[in-house]
């Protein structure tokens, strides 16, 4: 220390007194440098190493440095340079260890005793009774009375065990996902229109684009890294936004069309018969690579101008600009989330934006594709792995070399596999009602939030012998309602892989001791097979990495086959690696995309051309009902039904903590509702007091909730998408009243 | 929750999954689950040379988000957001929180949201903001004790933690809401642009963190910055940038349509109402009152009757000083640091109002040891004790006068000068003249005496006649407040009596209930009535006295609460409400 630097030390601390410049609560604010490039920390949570770990939120995949200073987690950074988020995360992530840290946590298990209470027992009493419990069932009503509803965000592996478990293991026929609310759509037109359930793209696409259209899909919020890479496209695109609201995205954009609720199905119509018509399509690649597309041509006729303009509300000019955008694109993406999937004609809107890409030869090129955007960090492997719509590793249950190959690698009796996929979500929740089912184990979902028409579906819970919750929190709406609560370890307190949007398989990590007795739901499944006395069969899960390499082995042969990756190591010195990634692949880094080769997944080797008429709005509005209720994400900050972000306190800050309603003030002006005030919400199946958030963002007739609030579910209008079974959220008709106060 | 006990870690990374024991069975199997479930294994070094190099890796996507050259003279450091790229992802609020170790519900950045536009071309913009680090960072100069320092070469406004003592002076002068106080510490903590990060080459946390690169650190001539001022191009609705120069660029390719307002704009909400600050401000008001009502007694009574007074004058000053006093500590987060306050006496009116009313508070000791020491009787030392009393006097005016500028300085439309002086000044004049005419009667009542029995008598009537003057006045004045909720646009004026009308509505009842009460209704009925009933001092009448002073008490604490929290001002788009 040089000599004037002591001196100053010195008047410092004789002045300190009267002028502290240092002391205490400034270095309670300190930072240093950390180690490994991650720049300057604070001083107190300066980590002495760094793991990496995958989100645990939605399905873009970004890895996460965790900091760990003694072996435990101490703070999260986003990963400089893995290829997904490029450095940054959203808000969800930066706060992805402040929610492990809840008084509500589920810390042992709870059984309600004879007052109806939930009461602390012991795990050996707690897996008794589920066993006698659900085999009580099944003795009296047989095995196909009890079910399971399970998620998109546990680990692949996690989810392999528990589809096995249930449906080899205990002879459950019937288990679905909460991703039937989100992803099922996607796959079912994938499905028909490729052979395959297979998101072609890489997040490359969004920068290499130059024309992205958005198709329900508010990227910048509901996927705000993906919309990084929209930001770091350096071609100048043209951005495209079809939603019938001005969301963040749309107003991004430089073309927004806000289309009448759930006519995005006629717009697509309207612009593959202008493409058509003007020759502006790929007829080589159609010949080679795609079928029924005269018929197609033929269909798509009928869908003049003028009748387009009229169903869909936008003008006719501005239809003919997106189409001619389209064709002056060299590269043109296609993207489509909520808006799409969430519809009674879901899985044919999504085929109509597979058909524009297919017709104008926009796939299996760097910047194009027909992409849907997955929802949940997961969602991908519930896809392959959760053995409810596909036998593991998207195999056919009916398909008898599928079952020979699974039964086989799996050394199970191939008896033991069912012969169809079971019930969809919605047919279970039926079925309860029915008392075809009776007994109930929820997995890492919470369906007496999420579940359209939440009033009835609460109702149908309520009526069953037996229901099992197991989850990270004991305060869900669910949970509340459960005989038996398993608490479980959540993300980042337990390992196993993810696979995300772009088909990317992603390790994550144990950071983080669980609270109390709770148990990764990996081990809760290992128990339950071993109280339940088919533990045997599962001998060799004895860890999520022996999993992996099971579950490996069942995609052999598979598009998704990823017999090439060696192990988690080899994961995490990659990157993260996408499937396909077969044995032979030599590629393991970098950015890949499927049909390049022109080649897609059904025998024929061709893409299919798949359409059908439009069905009208399942509720349309009335005299009673005049507005048009569309659902959606509030903020980046919320996640779901909020069990988690709801637990951060910094998050709480971001979005609005009461429910409101956006509205058109030329609307609420004819209603008398002033800005800020308590409006009562109500459909034929309930009502809600909300506040009103009076913008144009929301066309005039229509009218706007987030679907993280509670009371937004008592609205919805419980149909479904007739191929995929997702419920339609996002279309019902509503009253708005000024509330009597 | 984290009372188990520590357990070892496997390092190695080939090691990572669970360690594979037996086939343990039923309860044996839970237990070794639930051991195998606090095993972490999963710390791994990632020793790449390209990591462990001195320059952090994320320096590659914000190098250029940086100013390639510190400023030079007439320049300063300054955030610049592209509004164009900021989609409200909110990113930049949670990273500064977690890469600055703040508290759990501490956040230095925010994110507000503007609508407008028509329905066919609807406009949403968010907006993120942190500090401004202005050019006249108003919490700068408002800081007694010199807590905010400007660096005169960034122009960063750093606050130095251990010296705040937590008067939270700084979070009302601030237009932007940016000080913000800390419950736990009892100080202010803000946002310093990371100038450790600064100072060692790395972004702030926010320029790191932003998905879109909407956030970067500028170079900003300082006279641009008046200029841009000038203009007002700073943001719809927020606070004139003239207050505090901020440095902050906002910039976007679009024009902003005309109706472009925050997303909180019409929500009115009550702002803190600082307590301890209301009790202080009243009392110091009603000390220096009372003295100079005492005081002005003097030039309407014989010296001889006067010279009588002069005893319960010189008490009844002192005791409610140091009251005072005492009641301006207890808004400190950290009392025992009030003498810092010395130090901004060159810039704050805080070290004024607290280096007055410390005066005010001495010279009142010395005058009444001197009133009794030297006596009232003989009159010789009339001339030193009278100089004496004004100096008090004067002492406790410049402190009332410093009390109003605190609030004139930060330049709200409910905080105005005529407003607050008013209110301050006839707060003086109704506490004043009824607390000193319940001293005249309690003493009078008390030690009884024909002297003060006669001065009780004789002022009674003009000193109920003056109350309800100055009392009824001061309602009229506030009341004529109602008058802006018939503004057509939504100022700042027609929030306070919205707040007034609606959420403080019991409040406002109150405070005319209790000023009409103890300012006009009583001192009107005592007027028709006599102090003394039968020869003797009437109980009644000194009780209703001692009522009145109360209520007046009451109705101004009221009146007080409603200064502050129905005090709306412009402040940066918020999200919605």
């Amino acid at each position: 220390m040089s000599l004037t630097e002591q001196a100053k030390r010195l008047a410092n601390r004789l002045l300190s007194p009267l002028h502290a410049k240092d002391g205490a609560l400034t270095r309670e604010l300190l930072l240093e440098s950390g180690p490994y490039g991650i720049g300057f920390v604070p001083a107190e949570k300066k980590p002495d190493s760094i793991t990496r770990s995958i989100c645990g939120y939605c399905s873009t995949g970004c890895s996460l440095n965790v900091h760990t200073r003694d072996g435990t987690a101490v703070g999260v950074t986003p990963t400089t340079d893995y290829s997904v988020n490029l450095g940054m995360a959203c808000p969800k992530g930066w706060e992805a260890l402040e929610v492990l840290q809840s008084p509500d946590r589920a810390v042992q298990p709870l059984l309600r005793d004879g007052l109806g209470k939930l009461r602390a027992v012991e795990w050996d009493r707690a897996l008794r009774t589920f066993v006698d419990r659900m085999k009580g069932i099944q003795a009296e009503h047989g095995n196909e009375s009890i079910a399971f509803l399970s998620t998109g965000q546990i680990a692949t592996e996690e989810m392999a065990l528990l589809g096995a478990l249930a449906k080899f293991g205990m002879g459950m026929k019937h288990g679905d996902g909460n991703t039937r609310q989100c992803m099922a759509t996607a796959v079912e037109a994938y499905k028909q229109s490729f052979g395959f359930d297979a998101p072609p793209f890489t997040y490359d696409d969004f920068e290499q684009s130059d024309c992205i259209v958005l198709v329900g899909s508010n990227l910048c919020i509901a996927h705000p890294i993906m919309w990084e890479r929209v930001m770091r496209n350096r071609h100048q695109p043209q951005i495209i936004a079809i939603d019938p609201r001005m969301t963040e995205t749309a107003m991004q954009a430089t073309q927004h069309l806000p289309v009448a609720s759930k006519s995005d199905l006629v717009l697509m119509y309207g612009l593959a018969r202008i493409l058509i018509e003007r020759g502006w399509i790929a007829n080589d690649f159609i010949d080679a690579h795609t079928a029924q597309f005269d018929a197609f041509s033929r269909y798509v006729a009928q869908y003049d101008l003028e009748r387009v303009a009229k169903e869909t509300g936008i003008g006719a000019k501005e239809i003919e600009r997106l189409a001619a955008t389209i064709h002056a694109s060299e590269r043109v993406s296609f993207w489509w989330t909520m808006g799409v999937n969430q519809s009674h004609q879901g899985v044919r809107t999504a085929q109509a934006i597979i058909n524009l890409s297919l017709m104008t030869g926009n796939i299996g090129r760097p910047g194009t594709g027909a992409n849907s955007i997955t929802g949940q960090c997961n969602a991908m492997g519930s896809r392959l792995y959760s053995n409810t719509t596909n036998l593991l590793g998207g195999h056919d249950f009916a398909d008898l070399d599928h079952r020979e190959k699974v039964a086989s690698i799996l050394e199970f009796d191939e008896s033991l596999i069912p012969m169809d996929a079971g019930w969809p979500y919605h047919r279970i929740m039926e079925g309860i009602l029915r008392k075809e089912i009776r007994g109930l184990w929820i997995v890492g979902t919470n369906p007496a939030h999420s579940w359209i028409n939440q009033s009835v579906s609460a109702d149908i819970l309520d009526r069953l012998d037996f229901l099992v919750v197991q989850d990270m929190y004991a305060s869900t709406e669910t949970a509340s309602r459960a005989d038996l609560v398993l608490p479980a370890a959540g993300w980042g307190e337990k390992e196993g892989t993810f696979i995300n949007s772009e088909r990317r398989i992603g390790t994550i990590r144990k950071v983080s001791r669980a609270p109390g007795e709770a148990l990764a739901d990996f081990s809760i499944f290992r128990l339950i097979a071993d109280y339940w006395g088919c533990g045997d069969m599962f001998k060799k899960w004895r860890s999520p990495e022996r999993v992996f390499q099971i579950i490996k082995r069942l995609s052999a042969g598979q598009p998704s086959d990823f017999t090439g990756i060696e192990d988690y190591a080899a994961l995490d010195e990659a990157g993260g690696i996408q499937w396909p990634f077969a044995s032979d692949a030599q590629d393991a880094s970098g950015e890949r995309r499927l049909f390049a080769d022109g080649n897609f997944f059904h025998p024929d080797g061709k893409a299919k051309f798949v359409w059908e008429d439009p069905r009208p709005l399942p509720e349309p509005v009335s005299a009673k009902y005049p507005f048009q209720l569309n659902t959606g994400r509030g903020s980046a900050a919320q996640w779901h039904t909020q069990t988690r972000t709801s637990k951060s306190a910094v998050l709480r800050k971001l979005y609005t903590a009461e429910p409101y309603l956006e509205i058109n003030p030329s609307d609420a002006t004819a209603l008398g509702i002033h800005p800020g005030e308590r409006v009562l919400l109500s459909s034929q199946r309930g009502r809600a007091a909300v506040t009103a958030f009076l913008t144009r963002s929301v066309k005039p007739g229509e009218v706007f909730i987030a679907m993280h609030y509670g009371v937004t579910n008592v609205l919805t209008h419980p149909t479904y998408d007739r191929y995929s079974n997702q419920p339609a959220y996002k279309a019902c008709a509503v009253r708005v009243d000024k509330a009597v106060s | 929750m984290n009372n188990l006990p520590s357990l070892p870690i496997i390092a190695n990374p080939r090691d990572c999954h669970a360690p594979e024991r037996g086939n343990a069975s039923g309860p044996s199997f839970i237990t070794q689950l639930l051991t195998e479930q606090q095993e972490l294994t999963a710390v791994e070094k990632f020793a790449h040379a390209e990591q462990c190099s001195e320059s952090p890796a994320q320096a590659k996507y914000y190098r250029k988000l940086m100013p390639t050259s510190p400023p030079a003279a007439g320049e300063q450091y300054a955030f610049d957001v592209d509004l164009d790229r900021c989609s409200g992802c909110k990113a930049c609020v949670t990273a500064c929180h977690s890469l600055n170790g703040l508290d759990e519900e501490e956040t230095w950045r925010d994110v507000g949201l503007m609508i407008g536009g028509t329905s066919q071309a609807p406009a949403i913009q968010h907006v993120t903001a942190a500090c401004h680090h202005c050019l006249e960072p108003a919490c700068m100069s408002a800081c007694p004790v010199n807590a905010y320092e400007k660096d005169p070469v960034t122009g960063i406004v750093k606050h130095l933690d251990d010296q705040c003592f937590g008067c939270k002076y700084c979070t009302l002068a601030c237009p932007y809401e940016v000080p913000k106080y800390h419950q736990d510490n009892c100080i202010v903590r803000k946002c310093d642009m990371c100038s450790t990060r600064l100072l060692a080459g790395e972004a702030p946390a926010c320029v790191q963190a932003c998905p879109h690169e909407a956030i970067r650190i500028q170079v900003v001539e300082t006279s641009l910055v008046k200029e841009n001022a000038e203009a007002d191009p700073f943001l719809p609705a927020a606070p004139d940038p003239q207050i505090t120069l901020p440095t902050t660029s906002y910039r976007t390719a679009r024009a902003f349509p005309r109706n472009m307002l925050p997303a909180d704009y019409y929500s009115v909400s009550p702002q803190e109402p600082h307590w301890p600050l209301i009790i202080m401000l009243v009392l110091t008001q009603l000390s220096v009152g009372a003295f100079i009502a005492g005081l002005t007694i003097e030039f309407a009574l014989p010296t001889e009757l006067w010279i009588e007074l002069r005893h319960v004058h010189a008490i009844a000053g002192l005791v409610a000083g140091l009251l005072a006093l005492s009641a301006s500590v207890f808004h400190l987060g950290r009392p025992q640091y009030a003498f810092r306050a010395v130090l901004g006496l060159r810039h704050s009116w805080l070290s004024r109002e607290i280096v007055a009313f410390g005066a005010f508070a001495a010279l009142a000791i010395v005058y009444a040891v001197s009133v009794f020491v030297l006596g009232g009787d003989d009159g010789h030392h009339s001339a030193t004790l009278n100089a004496l009393a004004w100096s008090v006097a004067i002492a406790g005016m410049a402190g009332v006068l410093c009390s109003c500028m605190i609030y004139i300085f930060t330049r709200r439309d409910s905080w105005s000068p005529l407003q607050t002086t008013f209110k301050f000044l006839m707060t003086t004049a109704v506490l004043g003249v009824a607390s000193f005419w319940l001293s005249v009667l309690l003493t009078a009542g008390v030690f009884g005496g024909e002297e003060i029995e006669e001065i009780a008598e004789r002022l009674g009537h003009q000193y109920a006649q003056l109350l309800i003057l100055v009392s009824a006045s001061k309602l009229v004045w506030e009341a004529s407040a109602f008058r802006f909720l018939l503004d057509r646009k939504m100022t700042s004026l027609r929030r306070s009596a919205l707040l007034m009308t609606r959420q403080l509505s019991n409040i406002t009842m109150m405070r005319f209930a209790a000023g009409l009460l103890g300012g006009v209704i009583m001192p009107a009925m005592l007027l028709g009535s006599s102090m003394k009933a039968g020869g003797e001092t009437s109980l009644d009448f000194l009780v209703a006295a001692m009522l009145l002073v109360i209520a007046c008490i009451v109705g101004e604490l009221f009146e007080r609460y409603l200064y502050f929290a129905a005090a709306a001002s412009p402040r940066m788009p918020g999200g919605v409400r």
